[in-house]
């Protein structure tokens, strides 16, 4: 059992790295009764009694009636939400940058990004021992800041929890998951937060979930995933490759030509289901009011859009919106859904060979505020070209600490078969033996 | 991805942009588009997937039910005489 | 003239399409939830039920039925809609390819396919300044939307082909007067070569008045050399003309994807559990071709009641067509609140076996029309008694009466003759019936044949 942050301490500690965009107000009243674990969820899930602002403007207090499930589960589990944690608007951002509520800051590096898009909950869950962060992953938002910070991020199989209660980025690609400092909590809370939900029919397609320990023999590294890496990563990832065959696994380099469109299609399908998903936001029903109701509905609705969403959301509306206008659907929207297909033949076959496939999670430890600013839009959304894989054929993925660059945390990120999150879990504690975790200081 | 298609898309979107922004963003999406065009190489097939796991035949039975309720939901709009208050129609 | 219509009728099912909110409510927005009114968060889930019946439907319709069937979402912004997308069929509809005869035309049906219906706009204000005041009980209503070739030729011919696929409805899934009522039209017509599309006439009273107007306008446009342009168009229910529709200036591009919170649905799976019984217009042609009888006439039977078609058919197989037709839109049709509530196999056969004595002539016309009444008012008629074996008593006594003549004129000058019948019938009919009854019956029937 972990000890309840006071809400004098966790205040103190959001006020410098901007974890959350809403702390719990009853905080004060939990001490008195430690529950049994207490968590946090991305704001783009819904908590009774928080607001839900996906990181954006223009969800400006809106307070949603219900329950996101896997919030609910936790909850009914006995445990205390502390809060919402920062994420880039509606989950567009590698760096946690484009939040219109604060930025987090790395727990390890004050000037240094925490990547996104869950990272508040990275930040979180790097700073408080014990605690359970929940992450939304579309492409990549739970892999990079549990890379980026040091902690464990797991990405279960897409369907596996429900979506009931996200605010949606990309309905074929979003997944709940967890990030958390220790591997046990993973197997402790993945049970907790599956499960069929009627009201998620993607989710009632999954078998159970099994999770009898086995070891892994074999780790596919696709030769794809070795290119483009920073020197700091590159060494970091042949070292933790080295640890893993000490400890009697067998790696094989394998070729994953289908890679290479991954990104693309990626970018494809989550922004073309994206620019539908934003359309309801109008400034009607929720959210920010719009501006005057005597003026024509079009003028009243691309107001309100034009002056609450940021400029990332803009672009990926506009990007969504094209990839599937007619002329441009079949060349972009129609390939994409294709791609995803070839990507998951590909997978498939490897894992014929092996039990996991095995990359770095980032092509670079955390980046500066000052550095990314510089980056042009599609520098960006390269920076996701290892986790997008995964992401895009819905695959389990777990990103884990693997190294420290002069003290910056790196991850290698190992991907199972749909539905094999057990192996995910096994590797995290074989991992863990012996592994000198590093926390930064102000976590003690 | 020249500024007239980003206006004409901006409009389907409902968005009003800024001649600034109208230029950088035709230049954003002339970038990535351009990357993007590796799709063309791939091959078609598997198009009406829509998950990346099957989801088949998930059906809710014909029951009312009522899990939220509705006074909650119009507190968060703009209600005149139980209506919902929209904006002009023409 | 080409028409082609496309019909938009409410599903009835208890809960909406994708969510489970009562499908109907007292007060304005009661009946809504996070689904329906599109909040952040909130998913869809399809209604069993609804898919059911729109597959009973495309199966009527002699569709194709698509083997897999998935979601779209077509996305527009207009304030009655939640979401600023619909989730709808576009490349997957339950059936296509049917058809359906219509006064003996074969009507084309291009696709039945489901969608959810948006909220209802009260619009307010004077023209051309209206605030938009709305209810969403109505968003995310389960309609079913069948798309018609431009097979019909006149506006009459359009409000015919709507009403019998209304009849038929009512008997395939259900659909209510108050369905009707809700029932939403674009047709789509054109008198020359130019195709104009005249949007959203609610209510088939409209139906007529729109399409003929529209006629009309194009005729005269022609006529004047004048070159009818295709477009959009709405009907003014107030003036009563249709209007070009300046609302939706530029064509959308609706930009549509496939929807993934549903996944994707094994429709022959579906069809194959599903089972209609003969529909009402279906029994009519059968009934007017077998019997050969007035097709308008055995319509008019079957939309009454179609119990009463049946009752009509029994007394087909037994009477001469014409006359079974006669007396069943006659008597009984007059009759018929109250025979209806009293229909059992017993009443049924009442009625054929009165309708059978007039054809033989054993009872009069007006005789007949009495012992109908009596059924009706749930007594005996006159001479039947109210169990089947009367017969046996009857036919006991007929038959020796038949074989023994001299009984009946031996009885006009002494009524104990009837003392041999008696003896003969209660020996017979091995004390079925008492001895007062006896008596009676005989009495009755020798006096009738004095």
């Amino acid at each position: 059992m972990s000890c309840l942050p006071t809400a004098d301490k966790l205040r103190d500690l959001n006020e410098r790295y901007l974890a959350f965009s809403e702390i719990s107000p009853s905080l004060e009243e939990a001490q008195g009764y430690p529950p049994p674990f207490h968590f946090s969820a991305k704001d783009n899930l819904c908590a009774k009694g928080f607001q839900a602002r996906a990181g954006s403007r223009i969800l400006e207090g809106y307070r949603p009636p219900f329950d996101a499930t896997p919030v609910a589960k936790l909850r009914a589990a006995g445990g205390v939400l502390l809060g919402k944690t920062n994420m880039d608007e509606f989950g567009f951002g590698t760096f946690c940058t484009n939040s219109g509520y604060g930025i987090p800051r790395n727990p390890f590096d004050l000037e240094r990004a925490c990547g996104g898009s869950s990272g508040g909950a990275a930040a979180a869950a790097c700073m408080l021992d014990g605690h359970i962060a929940l992450g939304v992953s579309t492409g990549g938002s739970i892999s990079c800041p549990a890379s980026f910070c040091g902690v464990f991020g797991l990405t279960p199989t897409y369907g596996r929890i429900s979506r009931y209660g996200l605010i949606d980025y990309g309905n074929s690609l979003d997944k709940v998951g967890l990030l958390v400092r220790r591997s046990e909590d993973l197997r402790r809370f993945l049970p907790i937060i599956s499960g069929a939900d009627p009201k998620d029919p993607t989710s009632c397609a999954q078998p159970p979930l099994r999770l009898e320990r086995k070891s892994i023999r074999t780790v596919a590294v696709p030769k794809q995933a070795l290119q483009n890496l920073s020197p700091e990563v590159e060494e970091g990832f042949e070292h933790a490759l080295g640890r893993l065959e000490e400890q009697g696994v067998e790696i094989m380099q394998v070729d994953m030509p289908s890679l290479r469109f991954a990104l693309s299609a990626y970018y494809v399908l989550a922004t073309s289901e994206a620019s539908t998903n934003l359309a309801r936001y109008c400034g009607m029903r929720f959210g920010v009011r719009g501006g005057s109701i005597s003026q024509h509905y079009n003028d009243f609705f691309t107001e309100v859009r034009s002056e609450h969403f940021g400029r990332e959301a803009k672009r990926r509306i506009l990007l969504g919106t094209y990839a599937r206008m007619v002329g441009y659907r079949d060349r972009y929207y129609m390939k994409a859904l294709s791609v995803r297909q070839l990507v998951i033949s590909e997978y498939q076959n490897v894992f014929g060979r092996s039990d996991l496939v095995l990359t770095p999670t980032m092509p670079f430890v955390a980046p500066r505020f000052s550095e990314i600013e510089k980056m042009r839009p599609l520098e960006a959304y390269q920076a996701d070209f290892l986790t997008v894989p995964p992401n895009l054929a819905g695959l389990p993925h777990l990103s884990l600490p693997c190294g420290y660059a002069d003290a910056l945390p790196m991850g290698m990120q190992f991907v199972a078969p749909h539905w094999e999150e057990g192996r995910l879990l096994d590797m995290a504690e074989s991992w863990s033996k012996g592994f000198q975790f590093r926390f930064p200081e102000v976590c003690r | 991805m020249d500024v007239d298609t980003v206006r004409n898309v901006a409009r389907i979107a409902r968005l009003r942009l800024s001649p600034e922004e109208e230029r950088q963003f035709a230049q954003d999406l002339e970038e990535v588009l351009a990357y993007m065009a590796v799709l063309d190489e791939a091959p078609s097939g598997g198009e009406h997937d829509f998950n990346p796991v099957p989801v088949h035949d998930v059906l809710r039975e014909d029951v009312e039910a009522r899990d939220v309720d509705a006074d909650g939901l119009r507190d968060s709009m703009d209600i005149y005489q139980d209506l919902v208050r929209g904006p002009r129609l023409s | 003239m080409k028409i082609g219509l496309e019909i938009h009728v409410q599903l009835p099912t208890r809960s909406k399409l994708f969510c489970s909110c009562a499908t109907s409510a007292e007060e304005p927005n009661s009946s809504i939830c996070p689904t329906c009114l599109g909040f952040p968060g909130s998913r869809p889930a399809l209604n069993r039920r609804a898919l059911e019946m729109g597959v009973q439907i495309a199966q009527y319709l002699n569709c194709q039925i698509t083997p897999t069937i998935w979601f779209s979402r077509k996305t527009y912004f207009y304030p009655d809609l939640p979401k600023n997308f619909q989730i709808t069929q576009y490349d997957s509809p339950l059936g296509t390819d049917g058809h359906f005869h219509s006064r003996g035309k074969r009507i084309g049906i291009w696709r039945v396919h489901l969608e959810e219906d948006p909220g209802r706009i009260k619009r307010v204000g004077k023209s051309g300044e209206e605030v938009s005041l709305i209810d969403y009980n109505r968003s995310g209503i389960p309609l079913v939307e069948i798309v018609t070739a431009p097979d019909m030729s006149s506006p009459d011919e359009a409000r015919t082909f709507i009403t019998e696929i209304l009849v038929e409805l009512r008997h395939i899934i259900g659909t209510t007067a108050s369905d009707e009522q809700t029932v939403r039209v674009d047709a789509n017509i054109s008198v020359g070569e130019e195709r104009v599309e005249v949007k959203n006439i609610q209510g088939m009273r409209h139906l007529e008045r729109a399409l003929k107007f529209e006629a009309s306008r194009q005729a005269k446009m022609l006529e004047a050399g004048v070159k009818v342009v295709r477009e959009t168009r709405r009907y003014d229910e107030e003036r009563k003309v249709t209007l070009s529709a300046r609302e939706k200036e530029t064509e959308e591009d609706y930009g549509y994807i496939g929807e993934p919170d549903l996944g994707t649905f094994d429709l022959l799976k579906v069809a194959s559990v599903l089972t209609t019984s003969e529909t009402p217009l279906r029994m009519a042609q059968r009934l007017a071709g077998h019997y050969v009888v007035d097709f308008d006439k055995a319509k008019q039977i079957v939309i009454t009641s179609m119990a009463m078609a049946e009752l009509f058919e029994r007394l087909a197989e037994k009477v001469d067509p014409e006359l079974a037709m006669t007396w069943t839109l006659g008597p009984i049709s007059s009759h018929w609140g109250s025979i209806e509530p009293r229909l059992t196999e017993k009443v049924i056969g009442d009625v054929v076996r009165v309708v059978s004595q007039v054809a033989d002539r054993e009872i009069t016309d007006s005789e007949g029309r009495r012992r109908i009444s009596a059924i009706a008012a749930g007594e005996c008629p006159e001479d039947i008694s109210c169990a089947v074996e009367d017969t046996l008593l009857d036919s006991l006594i007929s038959q020796y009466l038949d074989e023994h003549p001299n009984v009946v004129k031996d009885y006009a000058s002494n009524p104990k003759a009837s003392n041999a019948v008696i003896g003969h019938v209660m020996k017979a009919s091995k004390g079925k019936y008492n001895s007062q009854e006896i008596v009676e019956a005989v009495r009755k029937e020798i006096e009738k044949r004095l």
